[in-house]
């Protein structure tokens, strides 16, 4: 009798998952993970003869095993489950095996509304990352060597720009500058004398600023998130003080700005090392709105057709919390706001940007972000046209070392990808009338 | 395709189940038996489905011209030019870029470096085919007269790929008759999941040490560092391949067939020649069988006989000399043991489990590392470093704590200790009966867990 049930049960439980294959609708994209589903591939003979059909059916049976997110989750428990766990230890991740990106031509990404993931965790993590009491470090701290290229991009600008609009260079440092362990102290100061080369180098009147200091004169404070890649509210609030100093603004305190709070914010770092040590420290994600009302939108990477955006997208949660900042990456925001001083910034800016972006819409009337990855704009052009008075470089320091994403930073300056709205007439606030304008130049998108 | 894939377990495993029990038919259940082997082994490189089905004709043909000749010299001519066939493909294409490239430094070849990979499971099902021939001549079988029998006995997904090497006589029978009632398929079931278990819970997991401690570069490495390492290499090949073999042998009882086992708790061997009747036994009894005794055994010149077997042990593996120099380090220490035989009888039990252990873990390192400098390298760090132990060793030792105990009971040979008649054996052995359908639901889940989690896990023995 206990050889049928054995054989009964086993047959079950293989059926049922064969049969949820064929009964469950499969997803496109994995949100948590940021990443595009692997789908049915189409049978020929070249791609059989490849071996490429077997591949991606083994790879949709992967990617849409029933529950399989709960599955990972309960991987990641089994594994935690191997041994004893003891705190205070210190171990090294690798991170070898990089999901595809979703990665598609900007043309395509226009006119889909799949989100677009590219984000710049590929190139910055893809090498030893600490785990230290439930909290994630890159384990590398830049390089002084790389400061040069990218000062000298900033430099151009302020060149090209002399006289006219303000050059600010504000770059992130790692999170491992603040690793709270003596062994890892000298990605402290390596991280310190990475960014005093962008400043050692910096020049046409090009502004440090030096993010570096008010962070660490800060490093008791949560500068950055545990389980992901991005600074906090807290860390772009110090840079935003550092920007402050070097802009000549008095910075708007935390205290008259309205604090929100979300919770079991897992992000990108727990994702890729699924370590229950850092699962159970899921960050607590807190954020300041200033008292400033505002309206935004979003651009595509090419033309100025907008959509109606926010400086905040309160309502994103979960992995996706980092989002709430300028709902997040978009190729070109605008944000309109009530301070009528008419000034105008534009940011050039990865996703470290948007936690720093938004402190400034207190002290513009127009803050304009460019996502350096996506956006196709012609940046002197828009320059020019609205009149900027500042333009700031808040990029996390991988962007800053990396001679490819310093490329993209300097073809916006050259790229033709559609012209530059009109300014704003001054009377003209809502984001209606702006989105009005905006169609009207739909005729120069290419 | 491999067993420890979400495809095998959840598309093809159920699939293959119901379309073999669908019809109690033989002639039907061999033909589906064999459609599905084919696809098993066309899934992923297609093309050398050619090879494999080009080998199994023409052995099975010649297979019947050796008995229709057995006993006469032509007979014998059959036989040698179907070996040296089989063998020369084996030959051509799992050693034809190793061959170009030794001798190339040499002379100047007229041809190009061969660029073609290797099919997958060439070294198992030549063996067996030249097994069979063999066989037919020496009478000890009847040639197969079923063209599609032949080719199933060839291409049964079970063991096509990474072994056991199942001789014709085993399965002879079964292929033509063969019953499977409830109790072969519940048993065919716990081995398969016991064996997945073994794979994806031990040897993954072991599997991920190796990576950190082998693959990343030296510099930091200390000596324990370097030991623990190659010794998690030796945890992860024992269970890589034993629970191949489990899932082999326990697809075959859910199919009908019985097949020899492979592995008997080797790390529990008492010297090196121990351990290799216990580990990889169906290797061992072919090269005993096909060459040793042929040779002369232990009749004449025997321990040139040993150091011959070694070699072509060693080069069965794969096409690159660090194989070749691990097949010699066994020769060697087979020839000694077998010249110290008195000795080591004297030895106490202890020292010579140690001795052995040590041995056989210092010889993974021959076998990982096919790079000579490497090895060179990581020989020089096993015994000398100056290399503190980096925190993160300590680190991982806890963490993976639990699982270092479940590798040390998996490796002790309870059915030694305690044989199958003794009280304590039977109690725990009705006692686990009771609990098998929720055990192997267990090792089904952890394993599914773990495999939606992964990437491509293939066995270590694939590419041999």
């Amino acid at each position: 009798m206990s050889h049928k049930i054995n054989v009964i049960v086993f047959f079950l439980l293989i059926t049922l998952g064969m049969t949820s294959y064929l009964v469950i609708r499969p997803k496109r994209i994995s949100i948590e993970e940021k990443r595009k589903l692997t789908t049915l591939p189409e049978l020929n003979w070249d791609s059989y003869v490849s071996g490429k059909w077997a591949d991606t059916i083994d790879k949709y049976m992967n990617d849409h095993f029933p529950a399989r997110l709960k599955m990972i989750e309960y991987a990641g428990i089994i594994r935690y489950a191997r041994g004893v766990h003891i705190k205070n230890q210190q171990k090294i991740f690798v991170y070898q095996k990089p999901h595809k990106r979703i990665r598609k031509n900007t043309e395509e990404a226009s006119k889909d509304t799949v989100p677009n993931f590219l984000d710049d965790f590929e190139e910055t993590y893809s090498q030893s990352m600490l785990i230290l009491n439930g909290s994630v470090y890159p384990l590398n701290g830049g390089s002084p060597k790389m400061g040069k290229p990218f000062a000298n991009m900033v430099s151009e600008y302020a060149y090209n720009l002399k006289g006219k609009t303000r050059v600010f260079s504000a770059v992130a440092p790692l999170s491992s500058a603040f690793i709270p362990a003596e062994k890892y102290r000298h990605y402290n100061g390596q991280n310190r004398r990475t960014l005093e080369a962008i400043r050692d180098n910096l020049s046409n009147g090009a502004i440090f600023c030096d993010v570096f200091k008010s962070l660490n004169d800060h490093s008791s404070e949560k500068l950055f998130f545990s389980t992901d890649h991005h600074w906090t509210a807290q860390g772009a609030y110090r840079a935003y003080e550092a920007f402050c100093k070097a802009a000549g603004f008095e910075p708007v305190p935390q205290s008259k700005m309205q604090k929100k709070v979300k919770y079991n914010f897992l992000g990108t770092l727990y994702e890729r090392t699924r370590d229950q040590s850092v699962r159970q420290n899921a960050d607590t994600f807190t954020y300041y709105v200033p008292n400033v009302t505002t309206s935004a939108i979003k651009y595509g990477p090419y033309g100025y057709s907008g959509t109606k955006s926010g400086a905040f997208c309160h309502g994103s949660s979960g992995g996706n919390s980092y989002s709430t900042f300028l709902c997040g990456d978009q190729p070109l925001t605008k944000i309109t706001t009530s301070v009528k001083n008419g000034k105008k910034v534009v940011v050039i800016k990865n996703s470290m940007g948007n936690a720093f972006s938004v402190y400034l819409i207190s002290h513009y009337e127009e803050v304009w972000v460019v996502d350096f990855r996506y956006s196709k704009h012609n940046l002197m052009e828009l320059i020019e046209k609205n009149e900027i008075d500042d333009m700031v470089f808040a990029v996390g320091m991988y962007a800053a070392m990396s001679n490819g994403t310093i490329g993209m930073m300097r073809r916006l300056a050259t790229q033709k990808g559609g012209g530059a709205p009109m300014p704003t007439p001054s009377n003209d606030r809502d984001s209606s009338a702006v989105l009005n304008h905006s169609t009207e130049l739909k005729d120069t998108i290419k | 395709m491999v067993f420890s894939s979400l495809t095998f377990l959840y598309a093809f495993l159920p699939l293959s189940i119901f379309a073999h029990y669908i019809s109690k038919n033989v002639i039907f259940r061999n033909l589906t038996l064999t459609l599905f082997s084919l696809v098993f082994y066309a899934w992923g490189e297609p093309m050398w489905i050619f090879l494999l089905l080009f080998t199994s004709m023409f052995d099975y043909a010649h297979g019947l011209l050796i008995e229709k000749y057995r006993g006469k010299f032509s007979g014998k001519l059959v036989l040698v030019w179907a070996v040296i066939v089989n063998l020369g493909l084996l030959i051509a294409f799992k050693y034809g870029a190793f061959i170009w490239d030794n001798l190339s430094l040499l002379f100047t070849l007229p041809f190009e470096r061969p660029t073609n990979t290797l099919p997958i499971g060439i070294s198992f099902y030549t063996f067996q085919t030249v097994s069979y021939l063999i066989d037919v001549h020496r009478g000890e079988v009847k040639a197969q007269r079923n063209p599609m029998n032949f080719l199933l006995y060839v291409s049964m997904f079970h063991q096509l790929v990474a072994g056991p090497i199942v001789r014709y006589q085993a399965i002879a029978e079964e292929i033509e008759n063969r019953i499977v009632n409830w109790r072969m398929l519940s048993e065919g079931i716990n081995r398969f999941c016991f064996g997945l278990f073994k794979k994806v819970i031990i040897a993954n997991t072991a599997g991920e040490l190796v990576e950190k401690y082998l693959e990343a570069g030296f510099t930091d490495l200390s000596s324990y560092e370097a030991w623990f390492g190659i010794t998690m290499f030796s945890v992860q090949i024992y269970f890589d391949f034993s629970g191949y073999s489990d899932m082999a042998i326990g697809l075959g009882r859910m199919f009908g067939f019985h097949y020899d086992e492979n592995f008997r708790h080797p790390y529990a061997a008492q010297s090196v020649g121990d351990f290799y009747r216990r580990w990889h036994t169906s290797l061992g009894k072919f090269f005993r069988d096909y060459v040793y005794i042929p040779l002369g055994g232990n009749r004449k010149f025997q321990l040139r006989n040993i150091m011959i077997v070694w070699l072509l042990t060693g080069i069965w593996h794969g096409a690159s000399w660090n194989f070749l120099l691990w097949g010699f380090y066994f020769g060697c220490f087979m020839i000694i043991e077998k010249l110290l035989e008195k000795v080591l009888a004297k030895t106490p039990r202890i020292l010579r489990h140690t001795y052995t252990l040590i041995l056989i873990v210092f010889s993974r390192a021959i076998f990982y590392f096919v790079d000579w400098e490497r090895l060179k390298t990581f020989t020089v760090k096993l015994f000398h470093s100056e290399n503190k132990i980096n925190d993160g060793f300590f680190v991982d030792l806890w963490e993976h704590s639990f699982w270092f105990v479940a590798v040390v009971l998996l490796c002790i040979p309870w059915d030694e200790i305690y044989p199958k008649d003794s009280k304590i054996n039977i109690k725990s052995t009705n006692m686990l009966e009771y609990f098998r359908p929720a055990l192997n639901v267990a090792f089904l889940a952890l394993s599914t867990v773990m495999l939606v989690d992964s990437t491509y896990n293939p066995f270590i023995y694939f590419r041999f």
